[in-house]
């Protein structure tokens, strides 16, 4: 038996490191551009002592109090967004899935939005901590992902239906989003419709540790849950026959899903479209278990809005245009081919 | 392996169906160990019906499941998947997974939270592999494989669950003659060689009374006729049932029945349409 093993178990491990640790270069060497440019370039040899403390002063500042919160928040929200598509698009088995697609985003955003509102003073101080944000992003987020998918599960909805719920009720969310706009201070308003576009650019530390806090304890809990997304690769009858207790699997990777998107969107905004196209750079360099894929998936994502990020900087300066313009530029238009495509293969 | 005088499944007074939808009303069924029973019977009526509710993947409305005399609900989920395995009418996967890959998420209900495959996995997932002879084949994506062979790899995923119940919606569906042959031959052989208890739905009479031990014959919700092929595989029964004229004979070789459909028989199938 021993001897027949290798042919059958031999999982290319070293090609997966590899991929991996490619993943990880690329992501290392987007900070090191991420904190090099900006609208005052630096060459890297400042750039690496300021990161070790030994540079000027100045440049320290510029490096630790305004590049790096920035280039850590798009990180973080490029990973959140990309863990919640790589979750829902196994849950619901459906490669259009995605926390924008899904309504998630807009239902978190519209959280947000009732947060701001109900919880600031005349002056639009916060009465209570900011800390609470994310947690309002989530209770939007779940509410509007469940409605989502109590519909498709009781219209036995096909994937391409559920995703048009999903669009209905994201309109729906967005319309609410848009009323607390224009009924809110005019000051307010143009400070959120920014943050709702996607931008990173006044991320302060206190968000990246709220942020980084949240992704210490959904991370670990999303890779618990990779043998249940490994099952999940089967029909739903299949997987429940072979012993997956299918529909509470689903619900509570809504639910972690719903929590990451809304992490991400609370501090970054509506960053599109990343938690669409990272689960489908992770498939096509990673085939196979969801564990290794949902590590390139996370990786690739928080690539992606670092790069997205690095990208208005440059082409945008002085202007402050959101990454997620970017993200909406590459990914709307993969979004519509992966419909047509999708159109066909169902017709 | 089992005390012969039990049953190992069995239906008691079922009432089934969807939402909307009644199949069964009072369903009487019991299964006997360590034999392959086929379920046969015209389009819709209720065949898989019967086998989800056998695997409770559909709840009945009031009467019992029993395996092996202990209601099938107060089973947990994983542990219900160690005792009974099944291969539902169309599985789907995604075509990347490589043929190992699939056969080995049949092991899902004995592995352990957190580790990776066990000696004990990788052994079934190897033997479920020769057994079905896809020894060669464990590393292609199951998307490049033909039919028969896609076919073969569901089957040895549902025997790597390692159940002593096996449950199979149509598995020659879609099939050609020579692979619909070799898939019952192989299910009929592993069966006895293990001592399972395999449980198929059928289209084909004749491959029903070929390959089977027991038939159970349905009829608009009903149980027209069940046991012993050489029992139940009766001319009258089969016109009744499936709404036709025929002739039962008997294969010389196999001393198995075998039945030559005649014609379509209107006066039967409106006496079907209106019980």
């Amino acid at each position: 038996m021993r001897a027949a093993s290798p042919v059958y178990f031999s999982t290319p491990v070293a090609s997966r490191i590899m991929v991996l640790a490619l993943c990880v270069s690329v992501v290392c060497l987007l900070g090191l551009a991420g904190v090099a440019l900006g609208s005052s370039g630096m060459p890297l040899n400042r750039v690496v002592s300021a990161i070790l403390g030994m540079g000027e002063r100045s440049d320290g500042i510029i490096i630790w109090s305004l590049r790096m919160p920035r280039l850590l928040m798009a990180g973080l929200s490029g990973v959140a967004l990309a863990l919640a598509g790589f979750i829902l698009q196994r849950a619901t088995r459906n490669e259009l899935a995605s926390p924008a697609v899904l309504g998630i985003v807009d239902g978190a955003a519209l959280g947000v939005m009732c947060f701001l509102f109900m919880f600031s003073n005349e002056s639009n101080a916060l009465v209570v901590s900011i800390m609470w944000q994310p947690l309002a992003a989530a209770l939007g987020g779940i509410f509007f992902a469940s409605v989502v998918i109590i519909l498709a599960v009781r219209t036995e909805a096909p994937p391409l239906r559920t995703i048009l719920y999903g669009v209905a009720l994201g309109a729906l969310a967005k319309a609410g989003v848009t009323l607390f706009l224009v009924d809110g201070p005019v000051h307010r308003a143009s400070q959120a419709a920014m943050w709702l576009a996607g931008s990173v650019y006044q991320a302060r530390w206190a968000d990246v540790e709220v942020m980084a806090m949240v992704l210490v304890i959904l991370v670990p809990l999303t890779f618990l849950f990779s043998r249940r997304m490994d099952q999940l690769q089967l029909d739903e009858i299949s997987a429940q026959a072979s012993g997956l207790p299918v529909r509470s699997t689903q619900l509570m990777l809504f639910a972690l899903a719903a929590f990451l998107t809304a992490a991400a969107v609370s501090f970054a905004g509506a960053i599109g479209f990343v938690g669409l196209m990272a689960p489908h750079v992770a498939r096509l360099i990673l085939p196979g278990r969801a564990g290794t894929q949902m590590l390139a998936a996370a990786l690739v994502g928080g690539a992606m809005v670092m790069a997205a990020d690095i990208v208005v900087r440059i082409l945008f300066a002085p202007l402050e245009v959101p990454a997620g313009a970017v993200t909406a530029v590459i990914g709307a238009p993969y979004f519509l081919f992966i419909l047509i495509r999708a159109g066909r293969v169902h017709a | 392996m089992h005390n012969d005088q039990r049953n190992e499944i069995e239906l008691r007074s079922v009432t089934l169906g969807y939402p909307g939808k009644r199949v069964f009303s009072d369903l009487n069924l019991s299964i006997r160990p360590g034999r392959l029973t086929a379920f046969c019977g015209p389009n819709g009526c209720g065949k898989s019906t019967a086998l989800r509710a056998m695997r409770a993947l559909l709840p009945a409305d009031a009467g019992l499941v029993l395996l092996r005399d202990t209601p099938i609900t107060d089973l947990p989920v994983r542990a219900l998947a160690r005792e009974i395995a099944m291969l539902t009418q169309s599985p789907t996967a995604p075509g990347e997974l490589s043929v190992e890959q699939l056969v080995t998420l049949g092991r899902y209900a004995h592995r352990r939270a957190f580790t990776s495959a066990a000696g004990s996995d990788r052994t079934a997932v190897t033997n479920a592999l020769r057994e079905t002879n896809l020894a060669d084949m464990a590393d292609r994506p199951i998307g490049t494989l033909s039919g028969g062979q896609l076919q073969r790899v569901w089957i040895a995923m549902v025997l790597a669950q390692a159940s002593p119940v096996i449950l199979l919606d149509e598995p020659t569906n879609h099939l050609d003659i020579a692979h619909a042959l070799e898939v019952l031959a192989l299910v009929r052989r592993l069966g006895a060689q293990e001592g399972k208890t395999v449980v198929v739905v059928l289209h084909d009479l004749n491959l029903a009374a070929r390959f089977a031990d027991d038939i159970v014959f349905f009829r608009g919700g009903e149980v027209a006729g069940s046991g012993p092929v050489e029992e139940v595989f009766r001319q009258e029964l089969i016109q009744d049932v499936f709404g036709i004229e025929c002739i039962v004979r008997q294969e010389e070789v196999s001393q198995r029945p075998f039945c030559v459909p005649i014609a379509a028989c209107p006066g039967r199938r409106d006496r079907l349409v209106q019980d």
